[in-house]
């Protein structure tokens, strides 16, 4: 796999992010040139190198996504807080990743927080574990949904195994049983 | 007209913040307080924006509204994905419905 540093898109990036910060306002680049500069050296420094690209029309069918079911889960929550009844039923699962790269499974976690009814609660080996408001919801289907939009963003493929979903009945030693 | 649809939109969002500060309240453990904090308050940051963005006087503000909207929806999932493991790791038990 081709690995990227590209010094200058990065520096390039954060000369954007600080031109928005400051309003398009000139006489912040006396601040914004130093510290473009500085931002720049820090990201070579954590990493170094990134072994991943993203495809832009994955990338929008992705926010597109992202923006409907961000929406869905806002809805879906504020209904279940404000309902007198309360409606919540929860449970925590597991679910075999069928993502492998590191960065692929922090976005799907990180999207998983923001859909209906779900949170991330951690990884464990090929898992990741994660809460649920309510075991009723079709939450096989949306995970294995999130993780073909997160390969389809990042073009990867996704693996033939897992890709399905376990309850926890019990959580001791922070394992799912 | 514009005034007004940005009103609608601000007061959208007001309601998700009230939704979601009324889950936390509501709700019985860590865990689903989580999905009330994240999910609700994302969901009313992003009307406020957008109402706000309505009243911008240049792109640029639009943008720095957006640009700090992505932060706090990357800042807060990754937030509360940590402190859902560190329960989770604890032995913080979820709380189970009665049946």
């Amino acid at each position: 796999m081709r690995r990227h540093t590209r010094p200058l898109e990065r520096a390039v990036v954060f000369a954007v992010v600080w031109w928005v910060v400051a309003e398009a306002d000139p006489e912040g680049w006396v601040f914004g040139i130093p510290f473009v500069g500085l931002a720049t050296v820090a990201s070579l420094k954590l990493t170094p190198t990134r072994s991943w690209r993203i495809r832009p029309a994955g990338a929008l069918r992705y926010a597109w996504y992202f923006v409907h079911q961000s929406v869905m889960g806002g809805i879906d929550v504020a209904l279940r807080a404000i309902k007198p009844s309360m409606p919540i039923d929860p449970m925590i699962f597991r679910y075999r990743m069928r993502l492998v790269p590191e960065h692929a499974r922090v976005l799907f976690a990180d999207t998983v927080s923001l859909l209906p009814g779900t949170l991330s609660t951690g990884f464990e080996g090929d898992s990741m574990t994660l809460h649920v408001l309510d075991r009723e919801l079709p939450v096989e289907q949306s995970l294995r949904d999130v993780e073909r939009r997160v390969a389809d963003l990042f073009g990867l493929t996704l693996s033939a195994e897992g890709g399905n979903l376990l309850a926890c009945e019990n959580i001791t030693g922070g394992e799912c049983r | 007209m514009t005034e007004w649809i940005s009103l609608a939109l601000i007061a959208v969002g007001a309601f998700f913040f009230l939704a979601g500060s009324t889950g936390v309240l509501r709700f019985p453990d860590v865990y689903t307080r989580l999905h009330a904090l994240t999910k609700a308050d994302n969901l009313g940051l992003g009307f406020v924006v957008l109402g706000l963005a309505l009243r911008a006087d240049s792109v640029v503000v639009v943008l720095k509204m957006l640009l700090i909207w992505a932060l706090v929806i990357v800042a807060g999932a990754t937030a509360s994905h940590l402190v859902a493991e560190a329960a989770r790791t604890s032995n913080v038990a979820p709380w189970r419905k009665r049946s």
